[in-house]
């Protein structure tokens, strides 16, 4: 079951490496790399569990999953969100000076 | 297409990688010291709670402050723009609906910074939501609406205050001589675990936490769509000259 969640993790990974790839748009180069910080995420999290783990939360019956990774999580989410904004306020930047957020016209104008 | 191929090739590595992983049937490392100890030291029954603010305290500050820094970029940013005109809100029905749902999204918010130490939950959460609803009443209501009633000024000093109560917390533990951010060393009472009163200064922590995750993710918000009502609005004005022309 575990190896689902693996593959999961890795399959939203490369939706979002794809996405970041091939389009030129550059709003969908932000959108792609949230995507890819979402595999990453899950990645981490998939790594804690622990066979028939509970939450780990007291009082635990059984052995908890590792709750490390958890938070682990919680920083990079915060941080994501944090540089989400940040390449977003830079794409509204590009687009007032240039009119445009395509990275091809971007580049015409300049030369 | 072979953009496609390398994201599929890359794809099958990594896959190749975690398959040879075999399922872990028990933890080793900092993770089990953490799980046997947290209750004992902290008093914390939420253990994630427990390593984000008194184990690794430090590392939230950081945390913290990436968001303080995010916040900073943003206003210098967009710091020349001059707020002209506001969005004109949505329909009646749903000014109606967001003004009965604004109270219990509070208690939400509340709710979840200060069980933090308890249950699933705590600052970053809580503050989250807290953002939400100002967010609400600036797409809702417009943001001049927004502006009137929260001001800019009142969630900058918001979110500082936040910060300082933070370092201010840790500085208690360095002056009682157990080193910056330390819990129960520094004096906190530990209380009974699963008690709203316990785990020491963790609730406090998410307190601060969660003024300066709400206060912030605001900020954000509210300086990006104040930008994007003003392009629009110059867009708006450049369409009504081009039709008098």
């Amino acid at each position: 079951m575990i190896k689902i969640s693996y593959a999961t993790a890795i399959f939203v990974f490369c939706i979002g490496l794809y996405t970041i790839l091939s389009k030129r748009n550059l709003f969908k180069t932000v959108i792609g790399l949230t995507i890819m910080e979402s595999g990453a995420l899950m990645l981490i999290v998939t790594a804690g569990y622990v066979h028939g783990g509970v939450p780990p939360l007291i009082p635990m019956e059984g052995q908890a999953v590792n709750p490390l990774p958890h938070a682990f999580t919680l920083t990079a989410i915060v941080i994501g969100a944090s540089d989400v904004a940040l390449a977003l306020a830079l794409v509204i930047k590009v687009h007032r000076r240039y009119k445009t957020v395509d990275l091809d016209k971007i580049r015409g104008l300049k030369e | 297409m072979g953009l496609l191929l390398l994201c599929l090739g890359i794809g099958w590595w990594l896959w190749k990688g975690v398959a040879a992983m075999e399922d872990p049937e028990f933890i080793i490392g900092p993770a089990a010291y953490y799980i046997i100890n947290t209750a004992e030291e902290t008093g914390a029954a939420n253990i994630v709670a427990a390593i984000l603010f008194d184990y690794r305290g430090i590392d939230t500050l950081g945390e913290a402050s990436v968001i303080y820094t995010t916040v900073c970029g943003v206003a210098m940013l967009f710091s020349k723009s001059k707020y002209k005109r506001s969005s004109a809100g949505l329909s009646f029905i749903a000014r109606r609906g967001v003004s009965f749902l604004v109270p219990f999204l509070l208690l939400y918010g509340s709710t979840i910074i200060l069980m933090g130490h308890m249950t699933p939950g705590g600052g970053f959460q809580g503050g989250a939501v807290f953002a939400t609803v100002t967010i609400l009443l600036c797409i809702v209501f417009g943001s001049s609406f927004e502006m009137s009633r929260i001001k800019p000024k009142t969630k900058e000093t918001i979110e500082s205050l936040g910060g300082l109560f933070f370092v201010f917390l840790g500085g208690v533990g360095l002056l009682a001589g157990a080193g910056f951010l330390a819990n129960t060393a520094a004096g906190f009472p530990r209380g009974q675990v699963g008690n709203f009163l316990s785990a020491g200064a963790i609730p406090l922590l998410n307190i601060a936490v969660g003024m300066k995750v709400g206060a912030g993710l605001s900020t954000i918000f509210y300086s990006m769509v104040r930008v994007l009502e003003l392009e629009f609005g110059e867009q708006m004005s450049e369409v009504e000259g081009n039709d008098k022309n």
